[in-house]
């Protein structure tokens, strides 16, 4: 890269998608003008409708008025931010060629190598290996393709390939807590990303987004670091993503499908050891959903238990019942003393 | 005396600045990132690393770049 001549060609390069970049701005400020403009013609349509509602005194008319101007205006809203910063801030000169080699200089003095794709138009750098709260995501490179320069304003003209990807378990695409597909969730680096390119600075650019890349802000990320190798089952330890990981309410924890279950009765998710089985019905059920019978005090879905009493012992208490009827029965039908003996028997 | 002052901080802007001579780059720093630590900066001059002592000069170029910057979508 110190051969001076292969820096001018790169420079060139650069040059060349700067003054696309500059013609892209201008092509979306146009693009975002015709929105904002149509958007306009639309509310002076309903000026019109609402001030012959208002002389005709139509109020249903004036009310759906109302509601279209206050959509519009909605709409204006939005575009407006994505207008202004298109217009606000004059275009600057693009840089001349020593000055962009200056800037590959820089470039080199950061990172070390830089690599040239001439037939990709892509300059790529590797950062160091990154390490975030002690899990190493390795070096990555960062791919400027100056090709898609002047697409910045709608989508990113730059990759972040991981070179000793260690991904989330949970998602192969995610190899950095702000990296999703190769590209950069840049937060609060997204205007100084801009500025930077807008102005030629390209090792500011690369700069920036090494920066983004050694901090980890937990706010937003694609998979949190403390997710990054899964979560573990509290049960059996077996490492699962987030759509296999089941959590219990009732100690609070993680498991995976085959340390959990649901309630049949409320179908809230449990682990095994907040799970009963209904001794009757043999139903999975959660501890607020099970009962015990009140005679042989083993438990029992709601469903299964009648006055407190589970099937069972319901029958059991009902034979006893007829036996005791039948005792009874026989009894008036036969003599006094044995009547009396039957009432003592009774009442014992 | 005039510099050309790069800030990476926020919206990222380049401009140039004029500064009292015999200004370091300590007393630039203090005095356009007040309460903010300049470890948690790379401070560069003419694209290299320099001294927080260095005297700015005419025409020099400081680029002052936060170390950490947050990716999380805002």
């Amino acid at each position: 890269m110190e051969d001076r001549k292969k820096l001018a060609r790169i420079a060139n390069r650069i040059r060349e998608g700067l003054m696309q970049l500059k013609y892209g701005r201008y092509l979306e400020l146009n693009r975002q003008l015709a929105n904002i403009t149509g958007q306009l013609q639309r509310l002076t349509t309903e000026s019109r409708k609402m001030e012959a509602s208002v002389t005709r005194r139509w109020l249903s008319a004036a009310q759906r008025c109302c509601k279209n101007v206050d959509n519009l205006l909605g709409e204006v809203g939005y575009s407006l931010p994505r207008i202004r910063p298109l217009t606000e801030k004059p275009q600057k000169e693009i840089p001349k060629l020593p000055l962009l080699i200056d800037e590959l200089n820089g470039l080199h003095e950061e990172f070390g190598d830089i690599e040239f794709d001439a037939s990709k138009n892509i300059i790529s750098v590797i950062t160091e290996p990154i390490t975030l709260e002690d899990i190493y995501l390795g070096p990555f490179k960062i791919q400027l393709e100056l090709n898609k320069l002047d697409q910045l304003y709608n989508s990113s003209p730059y990759f972040v390939v991981a070179i000793e990807p260690n991904p989330a378990s949970t998602d192969q695409e995610v190899t950095h807590p702000h990296v999703s597909g190769e590209k950069l969730c840049e937060g609060d680096g997204s205007a100084a990303i801009k500025a930077a390119l807008e102005e030629g600075r390209i090792s500011d650019f690369f700069t920036i987004v090494r920066s983004i890349l050694n901090t980890y802000s937990p706010d937003s990320p694609y998979v949190a670091l403390h997710d990054w190798d899964g979560a573990t089952c509290y049960d059996c330890g077996y490492t699962m993503n987030s759509e296999d990981t089941y959590y219990c309410e009732y100690c609070e924890r993680d498991y995976c499908s085959e340390c959990s279950t649901y309630c049949r009765h409320c179908e809230e998710t449990i682990c095994l050891g907040h799970s009963g089985q209904c001794s009757y019905c043999e139903e999975m059920l959660c501890r607020n959903c099970v009962s015990e019978c009140e005679e042989c005090g083993k438990m029992f879905c709601q469903s299964c238990l009648e006055e407190d009493l589970c099937p069972n012992c319901r029958e059991e208490k009902e034979n006893e019942n007829e036996q005791q009827e039948a005792e009874i029965n026989e009894c008036e039908n036969t003599s006094q003393p044995q009547t009396e003996t039957t009432e003592v028997e009774l009442a014992s | 005396m005039r510099i050309l002052y790069v800030n990476n901080d926020g919206g990222g802007f380049a401009d140039y600045v004029d500064v009292t001579p015999a200004m370091t780059v300590e007393t630039f720093f203090i005095e356009k990132m007040p309460n903010r630590k300049p470890d948690d900066f790379l401070i560069r001059v003419n694209r290299q690393p320099v001294a927080r002592d260095y005297v700015l000069q005419e025409n020099d170029r400081i680029t002052i770049t936060p170390t950490k910057i947050e990716g999380a979508l805002v």
